[in-house]
C-alpha cells in the first residue's frame, strides 16, 4: 500500500531498503553461522572429553581394568584441556541467540573461568603422569580430583540440564 | 482369623458402622510404602550429588517395580491388572458418574480410573529406571550399570529421557495426590488408611466383595528373590 501511494519513486526507494535490509541480513546471518560453528566445535571437543572420561571411568569401575585404555583415554583429555578457554571466544555466549549452555558469567567473569579451567588441565595433565605410572589406586585419586574440577566449572559456567 | 473378623464386621453392620474388609494385601502395601521412601531417596540423592547411591537407589527401585509388575499377574485379586485394568466404556462411565457426584460407594479395589491411573505410574516408572540404567553425566564420570554398552552420546540422550520421564512421573504422583484429596473431600472416602492397614469399612451394601483373594505364597516369594536377585544384579553393573 505504502509502495503504490509513493508512485515510481517509493518503489525505487523500498527497492533501496530491500536491498539493504537483505545485505544486513546477510551478514548477520554470517556472523550467525560463525558463532553456530564456533559452538558446534566446542559442543565436539566437550563429547570427546567425555567420551574419553568415560571410556576412563568404566575401566577404573571394571573388576578387571586395562591400564592401556586408561592412559590413551587420559591423554587424550591431557592434550584437550589446556585449549578450552580458546573455544569460548566473545560472542558466542547466549547472547549470540544460538542455543548453548554456556553461561554469561564465562565472559562476565573471566578471571573465575580461567581459574577453574586451569585447575582442570592442571588436573588432567597429573592425571595423565599418574595414568603413564600405572598405579591404579594413584590413577583413580587423580581421576575423582579431575572430575572435581569438572563439577565446579559447570556448577558456576554452566547451564543446568533441563 | 477369617471366622474371627467376619463375625466382628457382622456385629459393626449391626451397629450401623458397615463391614471392615479386606482390600490390599501385605505385598502390595509394602511395594506402595518402598516406591513412596525410594522415589523421595532418588530424587534427594540426586539434588545432593550423591550419585552412587542414587544408582544403588534405581537398581533397588527395578526390583520393587519388577515385582510389582509380576504381583500384577500372580498377587492377589486386587492387585492383579486383569481386575482393575477396565475398557474406555466403563472408564467414561465411571468418570460420567464421578463428575455428576453419584452416590456409587468406592467398592473394593482401584476403581476404572484410579486403575489406569496405576497402569500410568509402573509405565512411567519402569521407562524412567529402564533408561536410567543408560545414563551418562555430562562429565563422563557417573554412569548408569548399563552404560558402558552405549556411547557418550547415547547416553547423554538417555539422561536427557530420565529428566524428560522424571517431570511426567512428578505430574502423574501429583495428579494421585489430588485424587486422594478428591475424594476425602468430596466424596468422604479414605484411600490412605486402607493402603496402609489392608482394610477398609464399607457402609452397607447389597454386593458382598466376599473375602479377599490372596496371591500365591509360592509365587510370592519366587518373584520376590528375582526381583531381589535383579536388583543385586544391576547394583553390581550386571556383570556376568
Amino acid at each position: 500500500m505504502a509502495v503504490r501511494q509513493g508512485g515510481r519513486g517509493g518503489g525505487w526507494r523500498s527497492a533501496v531498503v530491500a536491498t539493504t535490509a537483505l545485505a544486513v541480513m546477510a551478514v548477520a546471518s554470517a556472523a550467525a553461522a560463525d558463532v553456530v560453528s564456533v559452538i558446534q566445535a566446542r559442543q565436539t571437543h566437550f563429547k570427546e572429553i567425555g567420551k574419553a572420561a568415560k571410556a576412563m571411568a568404566e575401566q577404573l569401575k571394571s573388576p578387571t581394568p586395562s591400564v592401556a585404555v586408561v592412559q590413551s583415554s587420559v591423554k587424550q583429555i591431557d592434550a584437550l584441556a589446556p585449549q578450552l578457554p580458546s573455544w569460548f571466544p566473545v560472542g558466542s555466549g547466549p547472547m549470540s541467540g544460538v542455543k548453548t549452555q554456556a553461561e554469561a558469567e564465562i565472559w562476565t567473569k573471566p578471571d573465575a573461568f580461567k581459574r577453574d579451567a586451569a585447575a582442570f588441565a592442571d588436573a588432567a595433565h597429573k592425571l595423565d603422569v599418574a595414568a603413564a605410572g600405572g598405579d591404579l589406586a594413584a590413577i583413580r585419586t587423580q581421576a575423582q580430583a579431575m572430575g572435581q574440577t569438572c563439577k565446579t566449572c559447570h556448577e558456576a559456567f554452566r547451564q543446568r540440564d533441563d | 482369623m477369617t471366622d474371627e473378623s467376619s463375625s466382628s464386621s457382622a456385629a459393626a453392620e449391626r451397629l450401623g458402622r458397615g463391614r471392615l474388609v479386606r482390600v490390599w494385601d501385605a505385598p502390595t502395601r509394602w511395594v506402595h510404602i518402598l516406591i513412596i521412601v525410594l522415589i523421595g531417596l532418588a530424587w534427594w540423592t540426586e539434588s545432593h550429588d550423591q550419585m552412587d547411591w542414587h544408582i544403588r537407589i534405581g537398581c533397588a527401585l527395578l526390583g520393587v517395580v519388577l515385582f510389582r509388575l509380576a504381583w500384577g499377574v500372580f498377587g492377589a485379586a486386587t492387585s492383579r491388572f486383569s481386575s482393575f485394568v477396565r475398557g474406555p466404556r466403563t472408564v467414561l462411565g465411571y468418570a460420567v458418574k464421578l463428575v455428576k457426584g453419584g452416590a456409587a460407594e468406592g467398592g473394593v479395589g482401584h476403581n476404572p480410573m484410579g486403575g489406569w491411573s496405576v497402569v500410568a505410574l509402573l509405565g512411567v516408572m519402569a521407562a524412567e529406571i529402564g533408561v536410567g540404567l543408560f545414563c551418562v553425566d555430562v562429565d563422563g564420570l557417573e554412569s548408569g550399570p548399563l552404560a558402558d554398552r552405549v556411547s557418550f552420546q547415547a547416553g547423554r540422550a538417555a539422561a536427557h529421557w530420565h529428566t524428560v520421564l522424571f517431570n511426567a512421573l512428578l505430574a502423574l504422583i501429583a495428579l494421585h495426590l489430588c485424587a486422594i484429596v478428591f475424594y476425602a473431600v468430596v466424596r468422604r472416602d479414605n484411600l490412605i488408611g486402607p493402603m496402609l492397614t489392608g482394610r477398609k469399612r464399607l457402609s452397607a451394601t447389597p454386593d458382598d466383595p466376599g473375602a479377599l483373594k490372596p496371591g500365591s505364597p509360592i509365587l510370592f516369594w519366587m518373584t520376590a528373590a528375582g526381583a531381589a536377585g535383579v536388583a543385586v544384579w544391576a547394583a553390581y553393573g550386571f556383570k556376568v
